[in-house]
């Protein structure tokens, strides 16, 4: 019988310092056996139980693609005991990950849609997954046009900065990257906050569908503009965090009503949260 | 079916004709309740109880187990570990049932849990019907025969002066070989079992309607009954540790030098870190989040996840409460409120 | 009047002048020998309050435990009303927060002593008669002085009518002056420190950590426990043996200079663990050292809240 507790061993491959706070790293892990690599198969927005012994587990969204081979990548905030434990390793160390875990994007649902995507801050890591993988060779075709709004406090605080660049040259997305601030860097150009800058651009609703992450205020105020723009819930999509523990389901603490957000979640729908009582 | 009996004198000849080939966990007496441990002698096994004061659930999901070791941050023996040939003599329906409940979280189509499966599979289950259920079970509301052998490899009734075994399964009728000292049941024996469980069935007089209770709930979450429900509650874990179906969990290194254990431990959805992000958030932040938790799980959520309610009537929650919080109560004032 | 009475008519009264938001007594509990907290909001309500021999619970836990907002009654025995004067004294709660209305006690009756007597038979009913308790079972009836089974910290109680309230139901109760509450404490003391150890760890080993010793302690009002502490994590949370020890010594020692021997947290434990040897101990010390007892008046500066040139400090060697 398989273990489903049991990580399997993977390298730090690199270690990436993202933001001026210094307090959000994205590591690249190797694994350290083949078989476990092809057991490892997944879709943007799930996670994966990333583990250092002594200190124990923590549930995070998988930032890096399918579709990027060889590595998986995480970008992890400092904040208790285990990635505080993680932010103090090194590259060429190895640490433990199972998973992946959860639901993802509805990639059933989206294609053949226009797409927003949605960000704020730090919470932008399994929607870049989703856009590296929608962006990626012969899935582009897939959806229509890509509309990608991403906000942080400063630019200090934007994650995956190169590639934010590199997006907005590209013509097969449509980026716009804001700061709530700006405070004379050279970039991003745009100031405003996620829900304002979402009304000025007013991206069509129609046949379109909509992934929203971010912190719990840009989600309250963005979703009323949403909604106005004639997003119904069922085509605007979130991702949910929780205290999680097993990530499979048993461990009791993660459910909101009767659904378990690490297996039945995280990534639900507006409509789905409609129903779900207010427990998260 | 086989039936067998056995006299009372022999059930302990028989006990520890057991003891030499598996661990046999019994219910003895301690202090001023019964709690099944692990018996060294047949004599220490006491057989007359009415329920044991926790459940023997901790034998398929101990309070605390190491899931695996680790040394100097590498992984280097993971379980499930060789737990031996177990037996649970004397374990009561509702126990074996909530065995059952346990058993559709820790072993599912989604994920199989080693440790639960490996446990459940080494262990022989000997049940026990009951004589005389208190005035706190209710199990028959459950669903649940307090003479029903449903889940047991084995299964006793007291008849007075001997016990009659039916035998369920292979597992049970290998443990019957092992001693020679079993008579075949005969009619007067049969009758007298038939007997001894229709009285125990008949003593269960508290009723509670489950019953349209999970339609109920499904429309309260926001009802002011829980901001009054939850005031008494202190927020300790006796009711769900002690309860034969509360299955929460947490994992947890712990280390010493470079050398360590992954563990898990029961948890409590009534502890407020239970659900406590680091960010400091909490969903579920006061008592009557907490209390709204546990009920709803027990009779809305699992039923909606697993088909069945979380509780067995066993009555351990309303016993130990101390401040007498009553679930027989919740559930009505929940179906008449 | 009956004591009963009384407290409904000072519960009515308070609520109705609206000089409290409620009012936290007894009211009938659903087992036998068991009452259980109740929180009147209304007035229709205050018929539910009740007062009897088993109204065993240390209700000012719950004017920490619970955010109330707005003034609260409270009706409280002589142990009830030392916690709250622990309370305000540790400036947990204001005094004109909280309206007591005092209940002089004779003490509450051990319902597990009582169930003792009839081994594993099951009481199906009891009644409270002129200091008597008459229970039922289904093959038994008997008949106890309530005097001769009372809890083991009522029977040592040298506060009994409490000495801090807004109104009082009831006659004092002459207070034992001939109780010798550490006796048994002088006796454990007697025993060798590998035999003390032993019975400690014997107890302990029942432990299953559902902190109800913490939780229904008024002392226990802390915003995070030492034992929920995670940075750093001070203890395990498995049920290895000096994890368990720890957290109990630690409680204990939290309880020092503190601890009014309500007995709430031995009569909570469902393990039945003797937790009132180590309570009783650490009060017997804070009594020998620095002449302090807890709860008795709001004036007297705990021994842990001063500190005087020739306070006792061998322990510090």
């Amino acid at each position: 019988m398989q273990n489903p507790y049991k990580p399997y061993p993977v390298r730090i491959r690199r270690i990436i310092i993202e933001n001026d706070t210094r307090d959000l790293k994205t590591f690249e892990l190797v694994f350290l056996n083949k078989e476990d690599e092809e057991c490892f198969r997944y879709t943007p927005g799930q996670f994966a139980e990333l583990s250092v012994y002594g200190a124990g587990e923590s549930p995070i969204g998988i930032a890096s693609s399918p579709t990027e081979k060889g590595f998986i990548k995480f970008t992890v905030k400092k904040m208790g005991v285990v990635t505080t434990a993680l932010h103090n390793m090194e590259e060429g160390q190895v640490i433990g990950i199972r998973g992946p875990y959860g639901n993802w994007y509805p990639f059933h649902l989206m294609e053949g849609k226009d797409i927003v995507v949605i960000g704020g801050g730090f919470a932008f890591t399994t929607l870049r997954s989703a856009i590296v993988y929608m962006l990626h060779g012969e899935n582009r075709k897939r959806f229509g046009k890509i509309t990608c709004i991403y906000g942080a406090r400063n630019a200090g605080e934007l994650i995956y900065k190169p590639e934010l660049k590199e997006w907005e040259e590209r013509s097969d997305i449509d980026m716009y990257v804001t700061v709530d601030k700006l405070n004379g860097d050279p970039w991003p150009a745009r100031e405003g906050f996620v829900p304002a800058v979402t009304k000025e651009i007013a991206p069509s609703s129609e046949n379109s569908i909509c992934l929203v992450c971010g912190p719990q205020i840009m989600i309250k105020f963005t979703i009323p503009v949403l909604t106005e723009l004639g997003f119904p819930p069922d085509r605007i999509i979130n991702s949910l965090e929780m205290r999680m523990k097993c990530g499979i389901g048993k461990c009791g603490r993660c459910n909101i009503g009767n659904r378990y957000v690490c297996k039945d979640g995280p990534i639900f729908s507006l409509a789905q949260l409609n129903e779900m009582p207010d427990e998260y | 079916m086989e039936e067998k009996v056995i006299s009372r004198e022999k059930v302990v000849t028989f006990i520890d004709t057991l003891i030499g080939k598996y661990y046999v966990f019994a219910p003895v007496k301690k202090k001023d309740f019964i709690s099944f441990d692990e018996v060294k002698s047949g004599n220490e096994v006491y057989l007359g109880y009415r329920n044991s004061k926790d459940s023997p659930k901790r034998f398929l999901f101990p309070q605390s187990e190491v899931m695996l070791r680790y040394e100097k941050g590498r992984l280097i023996e993971e379980g499930p570990f060789d737990y031996g040939k177990r037996v649970i003599f004397g374990i009561r329906p509702c126990d074996i049932k909530g065995f059952s409940l346990l058993n559709k979280v820790f072993d599912n189509h989604d994920f199989r849990d080693p440790y639960f499966i490996t446990k459940r599979d080494s262990i022989i289950l000997i049940g026990m019907g009951c004589r005389e259920p208190q005035t706190t079970c209710f199990c028959t509301s459950l669903g649940i025969d307090p003479g029903s052998s449903d889940g047991a490899d084995l299964f006793i009734t007291d008849i007075g002066n001997k016990y009659v075994f039916q035998i369920l399964t292979s597992k049970g009728e290998g443990i019957i070989s092992e001693y020679d000292g079993f008579n075949d049941a005969e009619k007067a024996d049969l009758d007298m079992k038939e007997k001894v469980s229709e009285d125990a069935k008949e003593r269960i007089r508290t009723k509670v309607e489950i019953s349209g209770l999970k339609e109920k709930l499904d429309g309260m979450f926001e009802d002011p009954f829980w901001s009054d429900l939850h005031e008494k509650c202190i927020g300790c874990a006796i009711c769900t540790y002690l309860c034969p179906t509360c299955h929460c969990f947490d994992i947890e290194d712990e280390t010493v030098n470079d050398k360590g254990v992954r563990r898990r431990n029961w948890d409590s959805c009534m502890f407020p870190l239970f659900t406590l992000h680091t960010s400091g958030h909490n969903p579920r932040e006061s008592g009557k989040e907490r209390m709204r938790q546990r009920i709803m799980h027990k009779f809305n959520y699992f039923v909606s996840y697993w088909g069945d309610t979380a509780c067995v009537g066993c009555g351990r929650c309303i016993i130990n409460c101390p401040v007498n919080m009553d679930l027989r109560k919740v559930i009505n004032n929940i179906n008449h409120g | 009047m009956e004591i009963v009475e009384r407290i409904r008519e000072e519960a009515r009264k308070a609520l109705e002048e609206k000089k409290v938001e409620l009012i936290i007594g007894f009211e009938e509990g659903s087992l036998p020998l068991r009452t259980t907290p109740a929180f009147i909001k209304s007035i229709d309500a205050v018929e539910r309050l009740i007062w009897n021999a088993t109204c065993e619970n240390n209700l000012a836990n719950y004017l920490l435990r619970l955010k109330i907002k707005g003034k609260v009654g409270i009706v409280a025995k002589g142990c009830d009303a030392r916690s709250i004067i622990n309370a305000i004294k540790e400036r947990q709660i204001e005094r004109d927060m909280v309206f007591i209305i005092g209940v002089p006690c004779t003490g509450m009756v051990d319902r597990k002593g009582i169930k003792e007597r009839f081994d594993e038979a099951e009481i199906l009913e009891a009644i409270e008669v002129n200091g008597q308790i008459k229970v039922k079972g289904e093959r038994f009836e008997g008949s106890f002085n309530i005097s001769d089974f009372l809890y083991d910290s009522c029977k040592t109680c040298t506060q009994k009518t409490p000495s801090l309230y807004d109104v009082i139901v009831g006659d004092e109760v002459k207070e034992r002056e001939d109780v010798d509450e550490f006796r048994e404490i002088r006796e454990f003391e007697k025993k060798s420190p590998d035999e003390r150890w032993a019975y400690f760890t014997r107890e302990i080993e029942s432990c299953i950590r559902c902190y109800a010793c913490r939780n229904v302690c008024p002392l226990c009002y802390c915003k995070e426990c030492f034992i929920d502490q995670s940075r750093p994590q001070w203890f395990g949370r498995s049920i290895d043996e000096s994890d368990r020890m720890i957290f109990h010594i630690i409680r204990v020692f939290h309880t020092a200079g503190r601890c009014v021997d309500c007995g709430a947290c031995e009569r909570a434990c469902p393990m039945g663990i003797d937790l009132r040897k180590l309570t009783k101990k650490v009060e017997k010390d804070v009594v020998e050292l620095y002449n302090y007892k807890a709860g008795i008046d709001l004036e007297t500066v705990p021994p842990l809240a001063t500190y005087k040139e020739d306070d006792p400090q061998e322990f510090i060697k």
